[in-house]
């Protein structure tokens, strides 16, 4: 632990945040950027080897190659295959868990809450079943039928989900995937020691993983999560640490899961367990969003206006959540659950449950979402939370943020609110595109992380430039906890945006940035380009629109990235995902992908000059279109 | 007047040192994720060797104050600076007969490895302003500077 709290906290671009943080008592992850600062320039470059008990090799002018003999190009693509077969895999857990809870769901007679998605998934996947509950199973075994296939079997669902003319593309380059666990089986072999040295094949594979990773991971998550627990509604809604409601007793949840929460969450607000709050001195429950199944939960929060208050921060705001004190529990189900979190859970004796045991974290209690057990494990859970809430309340100091965030961010948008909200066509959009009004679209999406110029610094920044030249941000992801906590998505934001971009929204009512919700929510953005490039007929690389993973924090999003590249989309990151020591990797990145798939990676951690480069990119995309 | 004082104790021999001394001497414009790590030109003026016992021993120039490398050199290329103590190298003054790699007591230099016609010299990062690159990037604090 660093010995002098807040004088050496990293920048954050959410300035009330950044004083906090700095004067906090305890130490966070932004106390400990400085003490980490230097950074291995091997490690930087992708350019150390340990795959074998030979290393770790690193790559020097006198020692441009491993002992086995691997050289740069080698050593940086095998790291990079590795780390996008383990994203990929994270998101396939995800939708693996989810389809079966949809399945679980269904078998029970449970609540279906999104029809409309279900029938829409039931079309696509050709499903003729009327009654609601076996169609729910039908369509999730179909998912479920296609994450099991072997490598060698293509998966089905596949062509049905994806555009035609892309689908072609990926089918001329050999890159559809088969069964999309097989394909992270099949990467990780692929990447060990002394398989495969061909850094243009490995690439290829990430790209399979990207569209598995996209297709199934991405798209199929949020339509199962929508059919369980509702679909998205346009709504504004109150964002930041102003959230917390001392109250209550707050429960804080991180992760990606949101069908783990489906019965929890209609519990809590049951009488009987409301009683138990009230007998404990608290109003009763609240679930504080935090990470992206926070941006889940607002996304649908229409539904839920009871049980959720808002979405807290990203995830390198939880931290400031629990220190807070404001917070009784934490309920983790994946990732993004800072290690960070756990000395100071135990300070301010904050219950820590994990439900999933991939992301058990060491001082948390794992009670494992059981479906079968459900009801008795969600008693557990909320008696172990009201005894910690008894145990803490009185002895741990508060200090909340009241005036932290904004009451009025828009949320709820997805492809189908979206559309609806323009009239249920993309017309409008697509006319405002023509005209200049809207010079293009920009997909600001992915993590948050603490380096590329602080916390959310380099997103918020490079929003701002886009949206000043007329540029519409849609968000997805952590970025979007940052963006929105530094009022980007309120209406009144629409002061920032261009002379043509503002006047779109102060018609409509809308801000300038769209939030999409959790990084799930990729897969929405995706439909939408679609959509677009349906109506327009034409391939998805000729559209005016561009992504940037400014911010991208981990492996997923550079599974995220792959599909990005796979769709033919042009890519922006603010910091290199360790490839820069291979030649063949960065000249394959950045320039050949245009040949490949249409898209390419554009790397710089200036916000000004990317969206001088995007911007660009958007233009020479318009003239391609003739607009 | 300032030198790089060692603690090969605390040396974990990661390199960070060498890689710091090639960006801080490379011809191109870059940043250290685009420093050609295999290009020879880029060559790191300190190194970390491993000796019989498995210690890690970071050599670095010591800008000695007796200079066996200047008391051998015909040329005047190498020169010790009066004021600060550091030996400066004019690569322009080099008639490259390396008699000062040949009486570097430490054995830290060498002829670079692409032309063999200058020497591979500390400059103390002098023209950089904030001290010697291997210092900062030194995570261990293995390497630091003192005032002697």
């Amino acid at each position: 632990m660093n010995e002098c709290y807040g004088c050496n906290t990293c920048k954050s671009a959410d300035k009330p945040l950044e004083g906090f943080i700095a004067g906090l008592p305890m130490e966070t992850s932004h106390h400990r950027v400085d003490s980490q600062s230097t950074k291995c320039g091997f490690g930087l470059q992708g350019v150390c080897c340990r795959l074998c008990a030979n290393g770790p090799c690193r790559i020097t002018p006198k020692s441009p190659r491993g002992i086995c003999g691997a050289n740069a190009d080698t050593i940086v693509v095998r790291n990079l295959l590795r780390a996008v077969a383990s994203g990929s895999g994270c998101y396939i857990h995800v939708v693996e868990n989810t389809a079966l809870n949809v399945k679980n769901i269904a078998k029970t007679k449970g609540e279906i809450k999104g029809v409309e998605t279900l029938k829409r998934l039931a079309d696509i996947f050709g499903i003729e079943e009327s009654d609601v509950h076996k169609c729910a199973e039908a369509v999730a075994d179909a998912v479920l039928r296609d994450l099991y296939l072997p490598e060698y079997e293509k998966m089905q669902l596949t062509e049905k989900l994806s555009y035609g003319p892309r689908y072609e593309k990926w089918k001329e380059l050999g890159i559809l995937p088969g069964g999309a666990k097989s394909e992270v089986f099949h990467g990780v072999v692929k990447c060990s020691t002394n398989l495969n040295s061909d850094p243009v094949n490995m690439l290829l594979d990430c790209l399979k993983l990207g569209i598995s990773t996209g297709i199934h991971g991405l798209v199929l998550t949020n339509l199962l999560n929508d059919v369980v627990l509702g679909e998205p509604e346009i709504r504004t809604a109150p964002v930041g640490l102003r959230v917390i409601d001392p109250d209550y007793i707050n429960i804080m949840i991180t992760g990606h899961q949101h069908s783990m929460f489906t019965f929890l969450q209609t519990r809590l607000i049951d009488d009987d367990v409301k009683e138990k709050a009230k007998k404990a001195g608290a109003k009763g429950f609240k679930l504080v969003g935090c990470t992206c199944v926070g941006q889940d939960l607002q996304l649908r929060g229409a539904h839920y206006t009871e049980i959720f208050d808002g979405h807290a921060g990203n995830n390198y705001t939880s931290e400031a959540i629990l220190a807070t004190g404001g917070i009784d529990a934490v309920i983790s189900e994946f990732n993004c659950t800072l290690p960070g979190i756990e000395p100071i859970c135990d300070e301010l004796k904050i219950k820590q449950i994990c439900i999933d045991n991939v992301a058990k974290k060491a001082n948390a209690e794992l009670k494992e979402f059981d479906f079968e057990n459900r009801a008795a494990v969600t008693e557990e859970i909320i008696d172990e939370i009201v005894e910690a809430y008894k145990a803490r309340r009185g002895s741990v100091t508060m200090n909340l943020m009241k005036d932290h965030g904004n009451d009025n961010t828009l949320t709820g948008v997805s492809e189908v609110s979206l559309k609806k909200f323009l009239g249920g066509s993309w017309q409008p959009l697509i006319d405002l595109i023509v005209s200049g009004d809207i010079k293009g679209v920009a997909g600001v999406v992915g993590c948050s992380n603490l380096t590329a110029g602080g916390h959310d610094v380099l997103s918020v920044d490079l929003v701002k430039e886009l949206i000043a030249r007329d540029i519409i941000v849609l968000t997805a992801g952590c970025s979007s906890g940052g963006i929105e906590n530094c009022g980007l998505m309120v209406p009144e934001a629409a002061r920032y945006a261009g002379p043509k971009l503002r006047a779109v929204c102060e018609k409509l009512g809308i801000p300038p940035v769209l939030n999409f919700g959790p990084c799930l929510a990729i897969g929405r953005l995706e439909i939408v380009a679609t959509e677009l490039a349906e109506a327009l007929k034409v391939d998805l690389p000729q559209l005016p629109l561009v992504l940037s993973a400014a911010q991208w924090l981990e492996e997923q999003a550079l599974a995220d990235g792959c599909y990005g590249l796979a769709l033919g989309l042009p890519l922006h990151l603010g910091l290199p995902p360790f490839v820069t020591g291979s030649p063949v990797a960065v000249q394959v990145l950045t320039e050949d992908m245009k040949k490949l798939t249409g898209g390419h990676v554009i790397i710089n951690s200036d916000a000004k000059a990317s969206a001088d480069i995007l911007e660009k990119i958007i233009e020479e995309k318009r003239q391609g279109l003739n607009i | 007047m300032k030198r790089i004082m060692i603690d090969h104790e605390k040396c974990d021999g990661c390199k960070n040192c060498s890689i710091a001394c090639m960006q801080a001497h490379r011809e191109t414009e870059g940043t250290v994720y685009d420093l050609d790590l295999t290009d020879p030109r880029n060559e790191s003026r300190n190194y970390i060797l491993k000796d019989a016992d498995g210690h890690y021993r970071p050599l670095f120039c010591r800008h000695c104050d007796e200079p066996k490398c200047v008391e051998a050199c015909m040329s005047g290329a190498l020169s010790k600076d009066p004021k600060s103590g550091h030996v400066f190298y004019d690569e322009t003054r080099c008639g490259s007969c390396f008699m000062c790699v040949m009486n570097c007591p430490y054995g830290v230099l060498k002829p670079d490895t692409v032309s063999k016609t200058k020497v591979i010299k500390c400059d103390f990062c002098v023209n950089a302003g904030e001290g010697p690159s291997c210092v900062a990037s030194c995570p261990k604090q293995a390497i630091y500077v003192e005032e002697v």
